[in-house]
């Protein structure tokens, strides 16, 4: 026989006495063997790193919840949820999707239905609102300037209303009456909630850290290498982020959003965020946002927004879609103009400005 | 002279042999042994940065001379067409011969305001609308665009729409549905990123000149580092339903050295929405 034939029966011999030790263990072996897995599983988890020594954010997410920015008016004073209280909302949460699909009203063409929201929801973050500063889990007041701006913003849109028959009727002027993000043009920065598609991917090359919203495509390559921002004069829909690490934490300042973009409510040409990123565990990186904004809220405010990579949906970077919005948009934005020309032609005295 | 050692001898002559070896090596090759780049954190050539081409294949990939923009008289000298010595491989495009007909058609329309669905669904050069250009155009748009490279994914971000897209490197999914920025799989032949590209939407041209194609593109791109600063990009194209056969362009793309050099925003949505919808507002 070769020394090969004879070296391979050895290691299957020595591999079948083996697995009979396994399956013969005595009580007191088999013992040795669990608590040597618990130990394992109550190790503290560590901080995984990037190969040349940044703290690795990396990874698919996920930063849909259901928990509310803001700490609705039942649960004052409550800042957290019991394990069991929390189940008794996200059963709730549940039957609030399917509902749904209530059947629609006479005359009433419906709008986005649970086949067009994701399934990707239903975790709720285990605080009752995802503001943790003001301590009432509440936004501080507008300032007297912006809530001008806020009624103004709202006049004109209500200007834009009309009755035809039972139908309350909205009609577009131009393209810019309608959201920046139903243009397909730019939606609100920082992501919080929205209908679907909240997946994000983290990607880190030396000197970078590049995040990636499947939502509008949109792709934030943040430098660490200190430099300043772009000059004040220029206003990004995106804003302009600077990042460098303190410990674990990728602290982000993020400025230069043009006014025409409104996050919140309100314009964000004067936003400043600081942002910090954290790996808290595997699953999880948690965003809090400070917003700091002196001509808007009479004061900053922190939230925390956790991204998730335990959600089913959102696994693997095929799992975020091409979200080419503005290459199927124009049926919407010439459904939406033409459908207001048309209205206006068929209904003229009803859709005259100032007869209401 | 007598005092000439054999060691001393044989090191003249073996070091002469080395020498026109390396010659008759260097010039097979034609040119100086291969650039190597520095290395990323896996071991393979580093292609972080950004890059822009320096020609002008946007206008038309095809060579050609200077001619006027769409709207002389509004326009004049500005948005003229520089010309270019073109980056296709034989200058040749093996169109079908309906399909030469209709790149003649594209061109000629290219411009067209699309009033209705129809005509925005099939006519007018997309760059206009602001749509993502698509595998290989979105490359020599004259905008620059970002290399992000990690070992499972390169991801290129490009100033132009913001439109990215990302190369899966080690696993190999299949494509989850038709895209304007394609499926990209990527892998490494030696120093060269060679990046498999399907499953785009045959609604993007190549260039302004009316070049297209159907949703059976494929494309073969690879980037191989030339210098420090510059990396050689092919493209061969494959698409049966419009070519007679495969064709390639090839071309140079150029590290950005600029000082705080950054992708900034072209969210060009906003430019062309009065194109697009202008014909609809309330008068």
């Amino acid at each position: 026989m070769s020394h090969r034939f004879l070296a391979s029966m050895g290691a299957l011999a020595v591999m079948i006495v083996a697995s009979v030790s396994v399956a013969g263990q005595t009580t007191a072996e088999k013992a040795k063997a669990a608590a040597a897995k618990k130990a394992a599983a109550s190790k503290p988890w560590t901080q995984p790193k990037t190969a040349w020594g940044d703290p690795d954010l990396q990874g698919i997410y996920t930063f849909s919840t259901f928990t509310p920015m803001e700490r609705p008016a039942t649960l004052a004073g409550k800042q957290t949820f019991t394990e069991a209280e929390l189940g008794e909302e996200e059963d709730t949460d549940a039957i609030n999707r399917t509902a749904e699909d209530r059947p629609l009203r006479e005359g009433d063409t419906g709008t986005y239905n649970t086949f067009w929201t994701s399934t990707e929801k239903g975790r709720r973050t285990g605080r009752t609102s995802l503001i943790v500063d003001p301590p009432d889990g509440r936004k501080p007041p507008l300032t007297p300037a912006a809530q001008k701006i806020r009624d103004a913003s709202v006049a004109a849109a209500a200007a834009r209303r009309v009755k035809i028959g039972v139908m309350d009727v909205t009609l577009y002027d131009t393209w810019a009456d309608l959201p920046a993000y139903t243009q397909c043009l730019a939606r609100p920065m920082p992501r919080i909630g929205q209908a679907y598609n909240h997946g994000i991917q983290i990607l880190q090359a030396p000197g970078y850290v590049v995040i990636d919203y499947e939502s509008m495509h949109d792709t934030r390559i943040i430098p660490l290498d200190g430099r300043p921002h772009l000059d004040k004069s220029v206003r990004q829909w995106d804003g302009d982020a600077r990042g460098h690490w303190e410990g674990n934490t990728l602290v982000v300042d993020w400025t230069n959003f043009t006014d025409k973009q409104e996050w919140e409510g309100s314009p964000q040409g004067r936003m400043h965020f600081v942002e910090r990123l954290t790996r808290v565990d595997a699953n999880t990186v948690n965003e809090e946002i400070t917003v700091d904004d002196p001509t808007t809220w009479t004061k900053p405010w922190t939230y925390v927004l956790p991204w998730r990579a335990d959600d089913p949906n959102y696994q693997n970077a095929e799992d975020l879609y091409e979200y080419a919005c503005h290459e199927g948009d124009y049926r919407q934005m010439e459904d939406a103009l033409a459908g207001s020309r048309s209205i206006e032609k068929a209904n003229p005295d009803a859709t005259k400005r100032g007869s209401k | 002279m007598r005092h000439w050692s054999r060691g001393s001898t044989i090191a003249m002559v073996t070091s002469g042999v080395i020498a026109v070896l390396s010659l008759a090596v260097m010039s097979k090759a034609g040119q100086a042994p291969a650039y190597r780049a520095p290395r990323s954190a896996d071991g393979k050539a580093d292609l972080n940065g950004i890059w822009q081409a320096l020609n002008t294949a946007n206008w038309d990939i095809q060579a050609h001379g200077a001619g006027p923009s769409a709207f002389p008289r509004l326009l004049g000298a500005l948005d003229a067409e520089p010309p270019g010595v073109g980056v296709v491989e034989g200058n040749e495009i093996p169109y079908q011969p309906w399909a030469a007909a209709k790149k003649k058609e594209n061109f000629e329309k290219r411009l067209n305001p699309p009033l209705d669905k129809e005509t925005n669904d099939t006519t007018g050069d997309p760059e206009a609308k602001c749509f993502m250009p698509g595998v290989p155009r979105a490359t020599y748009m004259p905008f620059p665009f970002q290399i992000v490279q990690t070992p499972k994914y390169v991801m290129i971000a490009y100033e132009y729409a913001n439109a990215h897209r990302m190369i899966h490197m080690d696993r190999k999914p299949l494509s989850p549905a038709p895209s304007w920025m394609g499926w990209s799989i990527g892998r490494w032949e030696g120093e060269t990123l060679v990046v498999d590209v399907t499953d785009q939407v045959d609604r993007t041209w190549f260039d302004r000149a009316g070049n297209f194609h159907s949703d059976a593109l494929h494309v073969v791109e690879r980037y191989t580092p030339v210098s420090r600063d510059a990396l050689s990009y092919e493209a061969t194209i494959e698409d049966p339903k419009v070519f007679t056969r495969p064709w390639k362009m090839s071309l140079i793309l150029y590290r950005s050295l600029d000082k705080n050099a950054q992708l900034m925003e072209f969210k060009c949505v906003e430019f062309a929405e009065p194109f697009m919808y202008g014909h609809l507002v309330k008068q």
